[in-house]
């Protein structure tokens, strides 16, 4: 069965091939507007397409994802788009692209939650193998929640933050750092360049670790870094502030992973997963997947890890396909004349 | 509501719920302040005050959140709306806010908000500012004209 996935929920314009065939994955193409990421299977360079709204992407952008499929439109069996949650503005453009190429090519079209993509973003070479249940953590600069994956499709949320998401902490917090865009890359690769001495004894806390639930906060560690730089840049010299500097994105990222990768596991135990699932945006984050990666090894046995790649960890229509798979299977499929994008559709 | 100091989130909480009690819908509020003031926070109390059920999280990423309200004869919804990354007047525009801006049944809570005031004032609606300042790690003043 091949999938074309359709996503633009927010600032990204992406399409995507993927094919199922007797239970084995492929992901044939997958383009995003601001990177061309293409598979093994296409050589050739494929033009960057320099438009900046969505509306004059989206075409180029499913012509580009068939091409790379060496698939005809003819040869789809489904369509899949992203109807929700995200902007409004941007997801009525791949709602409507959609809609209109399942009316005029008279092929099925499936809804998918953002959300459940990233979920299953991490499905690699063969469908439904995912043990479960499984507790997913999904961290993006919109979202941060811990979901129960009862079965596919069926979800329940564990918990979530209360304030600021994991990927907005981290783009705050490099604000504050004066480390440039985007954010949490630029914070990362500046906690590479600590030493660990920690000579002016930067520490943070871990927000909720204690709280006996699974919600998270992190809206309160962005003003402790804020306080704790204002009062080094009083006192440092320009010397020390770079040392200071590394440090305090090194602190600041270990609190953060700490608090992520401890609710994950007590989750994991409370609800007996068999598989601990990451994904979102800032599950392209290094030092969270191996932490994350260690902690389910140690403490939860015969607990099967799941992240994915990392060109699939943002918003693309890969993972929209593959969600839109699982629906296609059970023949939910949405009206093409009645279907709206959901700014505010929520999973769980 | 005039000039105010609160000592932890729980206070600038607890004033934003009692700011809420004398809205009557229609109203867009810009909260002005820097990271960490305690904007998202005043929201929360906001909420609270007129039914919210759901937890108000910050809305840097997704821009826009409408939630429903339940204590209020009037106001039916909160549009909660954050222009941190730069969004102008005209991208607002774009993701709809427009159509919540000065509607009796909503109150609009903008973050940051630049340039919003007068783009406002000239379709004629009029908004309320309050200010937010950090006095110290946990201290905040919140003042409103």
């Amino acid at each position: 069965m091949k999938i074309l996935g359709i996503e633009s929920s927010c600032d990204e314009t992406s399409s995507a091939v993927i094919d199922v065939n007797q239970g084995k994955l492929e992901y044939l193409s997958t383009v995003i507007s601001s990177q061309v990421t293409v598979h093994a299977n296409y050589g050739g360079v494929v033009p960057e397409v320099a438009a900046r709204l969505h509306i004059e992407k989206i075409l180029p952008i499913i012509d580009e994802a068939l091409k790379a499929a060496k698939c005809d439109i003819s040869e789809i069996d489904a369509i899949a788009s992203c109807a929700g949650p995200g902007l409004i503005s941007s997801l009525i453009v791949g709602v409507e692209t959609a809609k209109s190429l399942s009316v005029s090519l008279n092929k099925p079209l499936i809804k998918v939650n953002h959300i459940e993509g990233h979920l299953l973003s991490v499905e690699k070479e063969f469908v439904g193998k995912i043990k479960l249940p499984a507790v997913a953590l999904i961290v993006s600069g919109g979202h941060t929640q811990l979901i129960l994956m009862k079965e596919y499709g069926e979800y329940e949320l564990i918990g979530g933050t209360r304030d600021d998401a994991v990927g907005e902490a981290f783009d705050k917090t490099a604000k504050i750092l004066a480390l440039g865009y985007p954010g949490g890359p630029a914070l990362s690769k500046e906690a590479l360049k600590s030493g660990g001495k920690n000579e002016f004894n930067i520490k943070l806390p871990r927000p909720m670790i204690d709280s006996g639930d699974f919600n998270f906060s992190f809206s309160g560690i962005k003003t402790s870094v804020l306080y704790k730089w204002n009062d080094l840049k009083k006192t440092l010299s320009e010397h020390q502030l770079e040392i200071a500097k590394a440090d305090m994105a090194a602190e600041f990222q270990q609190a953060v992973v700490d608090v992520l990768v401890e609710k994950t596991i007590q989750a994991g135990f409370q609800y007996n997963a068999k598989t601990i699932i990451l994904a979102g945006g800032v599950s392209a984050n290094k030092v969270l997947r191996e932490k994350l990666a260690n902690a389910v090894e140690k403490r939860l046995a015969d607990v099967e890890f799941r992240f994915p790649e990392m060109s699939m960890t943002g918003d693309n229509a890969g993972m929209i396909a593959v969600a839109g798979y699982y629906h296609a299977i059970k023949k939910e499929f949405a009206d093409p004349l009645n279907l709206s994008a959901d700014p505010n559709w929520e999973l769980v | 509501m005039g000039e105010n100091i609160t000592n932890n989130q729980e206070e600038t909480i607890a004033l934003g719920k009692k700011f809420s009690q004398g809205l009557s819908g229609g109203e867009v509020i810009l909260l002005i302040g820097d990271l960490g003031a305690g904007k998202t926070t005043f929201v929360k109390g906001a909420a609270e005050g007129l039914g919210v059920e759901k937890v108000i999280t910050s809305p840097t990423f997704v821009i826009m959140k409408v939630y429903q309200t339940k204590k209020h004869e009037n106001i039916k919804s909160l549009v909660h709306i954050d222009t941190y990354r730069g969004m102008d007047a005209i991208e607002l525009e774009n993701i709809g806010a427009m159509e919540y801006f000065g509607r009796k049944d909503c109150v609009c809570f903008v973050e940051w908000g630049a340039g919003l005031e007068d783009y406002l004032k000239k379709r004629k609606i009029k908004t309320v500012k309050i200010e937010f300042g950090s006095l110290s790690e946990n201290k905040r003043q919140i003042n409103n004209e």
